[in-house]
């Protein structure tokens, strides 16, 4: 089978832009690498970006990458964003006419604009990914331009990035306004200066971005999914998600599916689920669209060569194919016999903790395993209050129970009554608060000295947004809000990269409640310290108690999901090494979906081999310290609360 | 009748608004001293101050409101926080109905 079959059916090769989007997990950078390869294959000059801050590029390549594009083969070049060193070199870039616009259009002194320009930016991943792939597009020096994503949630954050950039501007635009009025009335100087041509920068950047997202014949969508129901799930919002924002997607990946072999118990069952799930999305999505299957290798792809030797075809027939598989039977769970260990053993490392986070890779089932988790705890002691906090953008907490989970807590049935859910939705908190937002808005504005300004930035729309950063942001305060209610928090987090922001959030939380408690004290004599000094410094103090509750290994700790597969174990390795510098306790790491029990298929087996080694090179790199937890393979997974429990009875 | 709900609630008013006044005159009486544990507070957040520090001056501005309030004497002791936004009055009658 060969990639891609015929350039003729494939539409996207007229885009300059293609992103490739999908859940975690779902293999879009093995995808977009492929499609990148291509291209360059056919002469053309591409360049391959990944935007996700849990780089895995250069895994999947077999290439060591860094923040400036590199070549690779032929003509394709490939970059790992580095956002806050590229928000660094933007600042040292503009740091003159930022400054300027600050210093002319506030009562703010160099001092205080230095303390505002070192703070780390919420949702920077976002902004200057958009603002990169500008300035990397810009140079022209590419004919294609592909972009490897993060996980759904953060994509879609990624894609309003542009709008909050034009928000920038107009508040910059306004701070200038009046410096630029004096200067054309008293000096009669007409000329634009650094500080105009910033804002005029930002607004155009913020424009041409937004309409070229929205220019079909510029920017191509690719959809990756899995042949499962919870990528389904993901596919059906995440598309509809960008349908709102003007975006079509018009090709639909089907990652990773089992191709014909010879019979086991095993891949038999996921073939007909699989059938299942095809079935489904050509019959919601192939009108209009390309959907291609792409047949799973029994090894993970690594390195170019691999990548291009993997064999993409179209979805023809799988419809009719699927319909043969109607009857569905009874899920099975593929363990050993060595689930006959007594399970309580592995309560050991959630036992006694506050506050639980389960954080890895996208797609290795982080979600189910913190459900099963917080269901076993709260059934352990009715008298604990427990809450399941998802602060993913892209929740699966309601697919994995299969109910309807949103903002509001609320029990599951079939679970423990004193088990509550929740699924944060940082944009509605977001509208909930913004009356308080607007009045802290205002307040600084007028600490600073610019009443106007906080006029624009009401009118700007920000509010209407969801901003970059805004997951995090909320992620955090919901934590606060919630300690005093609950006894154990778990915490379901987005993928490695987001869920690292997400802890990073404290801190830079911290350092700017201090920044602004500064400057409210610094203009005291100016602006009496308001309801907003009071709010800041009860903030500061929670936040303050949340640092200190992070870094207590009795109360907070954080349990990594993970696969016995190449990828997610080197993107384990590159969290446990980030989790220990943030101080964080690592008591576990969960390798979940092991094939326990393999079939008799040479697949199978070989499948069972490479768990086992990758297994054993996991356990080297993550010390002795850190407990194994081994899940076994669930044929679907488990869905429902006690299905869940059922579950996490079996772990070995 | 009328006139004498009318007096009643001319009179009540007229202590009411007293009331009032004086609740207003102590808020503006006290409100430098707020302020002056807010920016204790704020200092506390920053790190310019010790814990020690603020408790001292905490102490010390409580004490000065006390004083204030004790000064006052009066019966009602009102925070700063309470408002009045009106009163509710029902005569006999119409109780009765």
């Amino acid at each position: 089978m060969k990639l891609f079959p015929s350039t003729s059916n494939f539409k996207l090769l007229t885009s300059n832009f293609v992103f490739f989007a999908g859940k975690g997990g779902v293999g879009k950078t093995t995808t977009a690498s492929v499609f990148a390869w291509i291209r360059a294959r056919a002469g053309e000059r591409v360049l391959l970006v990944s935007t996700d801050p849990a780089h895995s590029l250069g895994d999947a390549l077999g290439l060591e990458l860094a923040a400036s594009p590199r070549r690779t083969r032929r003509s394709l070049e490939a970059v790992e964003l580095d956002a806050p060193r590229a928000f660094a070199r933007w600042l040292t870039e503009y740091r003159r006419p930022l400054g300027e616009i600050l210093e002319h259009g506030t009562w703010l002194d160099r001092e205080d604009v230095d303390a505002l320009l070192e703070l780390s930016m919420p949702g920077v991943d976002e902004l200057m990914g958009i603002i990169e792939i500008d300035r990397l597009a810009g140079r022209s020096l590419h004919d294609v331009v592909v972009v490897d994503t993060a996980p759904t949630g953060h994509m879609l954050r990624l894609l309003s990035a542009p709008e909050t950039v034009g928000v920038v501007a107009d508040v910059l635009g306004a701070l200038q306004h009046e410096h630029r009025v004096i200067r054309e009335q008293l000096a009669r100087v007409g000329r634009p200066e650094a500080a105009d041509r910033l804002i005029a920068t930002l607004a155009g950047q913020a424009r041409e971005i937004a309409t070229r997202l929205r220019d079909p014949r510029r920017t191509g969508f690719v959809w990756v999914t899995l042949p499962e129901a919870l990528s389904l799930n993901e596919t059906v919002d995440g598309i509809a998600a960008l349908a709102r924002a003007g975006i079509a997607v018009r090709e639909i990946v089907v990652n990773r599916v089992l191709p014909r072999g010879a019979r086991c118990r095993v891949c038999d069952r996921r073939r007909m689920d699989e059938r299942i799930a095809i079935a489904e999305i050509t019959r919601r999505f192939a009108h209009g669209r390309t959907v291609r299957l792409v047949p799973a290798a029994v090894r993970e792809p690594r390195g170019l060569r691999a990548l291009a030797s993997l064999g993409l075809s179209r979805a023809q027939g799988a419809e009719r194919r699927a319909r043969s598989a109607q009857k569905r039977s009874a899920a099975a769970v593929y363990s050993s016999a060595l689930s006959s260990q007594p399970s309580s053993l592995h309560d050991e490392p959630f036992a006694g903790a506050s506050l639980l986070f389960f954080g890895g890779k996208g797609g290795v089932g982080k979600t189910t395993v913190a459900a099963a988790v917080a269901a076993r705890l709260a059934r352990a002691d009715s008298s604990r209050r427990v809450l399941l906090l998802s602060t993913d953008p892209a929740h699966s907490l309601g697919d994995v129970f299969g109910a309807e989970v949103g903002d509001t807590p609320r029990t599951i049935r079939g679970a423990p009554a004193n088990l509550l859910v929740r699924e944060l939705d940082a944009a509605a908190a977001f509208a909930d608060r913004r009356a308080q937002f607007e009045g802290a808005i205002k307040e600084i504005a007028a600490a600073v000295g610019v009443e106007g300004a906080s006029d624009t930035l009401g009118a700007s729309g920000l509010m209407d947004l969801a901003p970059p950063g805004i997951d995090e942001l909320f992620g955090i305060l919901s934590v606060v809000d919630a300690r005093a209610a609950y006894d154990v928090m778990v915490i379901d987090t987005a993928p490695t990269g987001h869920a690292l922001r997400l802890l990073e959030t404290p801190a830079a939380a911290r350092e700017w409640t201090q920044v602004l408690l500064r400057m409210l004290l610094k203009y005291r004599t100016l602006v009496r310290p308001g309801q907003l000094a009071t709010e800041l410094v009860a903030v500061s103090k929670s936040i303050r108690g949340l640092i200190e509750l992070l870094r207590d290994a009795s109360a907070t700790r954080f349990i990594v999901v993970t696969r016995a597969a190449e990828l997610p174990r080197l993107e384990t390795a590159r969290l446990l090494i980030r989790l220990r510098r943030l101080q964080l306790s690592v008591p576990a790491i969960v390798v979940n979906a092991r094939t326990l029990g393999p079939g008799r298929c040479p697949r199978c087996r070989v499948v069972a081999a490479t768990e086992r080694r990758e297994l054993e090179l996991l356990r080297r790199a993550s010390g002795r310290r850190c407990a194994i937890i081994q899940t076994p393979l669930s044929a679907p997974p488990p869905r429902g609360a006690k299905a869940l429990e059922g579950w996490s009875k079996t772990w070995v | 009748m009328f006139i004498l709900d009318s007096l009643l609630i001319g009179s009540l008013r007229f202590v009411l608004d007293k009331v009032v006044a004086a609740a207003e005159a102590e808020m503006q009486d006290d409100s430098a001293l707020r302020d002056q544990l807010l920016e204790a507070q704020m200092r506390l957040e920053l790190g310019e101050i010790s814990d020690e520090e603020f408790a001292e001056i905490e102490r010390d501005v409580l004490a000065a409101i006390r004083e204030i309030k004790g000064r006052r004497q009066g019966p009602i002791s009102m925070s700063p926080d309470d408002k009045i936004t009106g009163v509710e009055i029902e005569s006999f009658e119409e109780s009765e109905k």
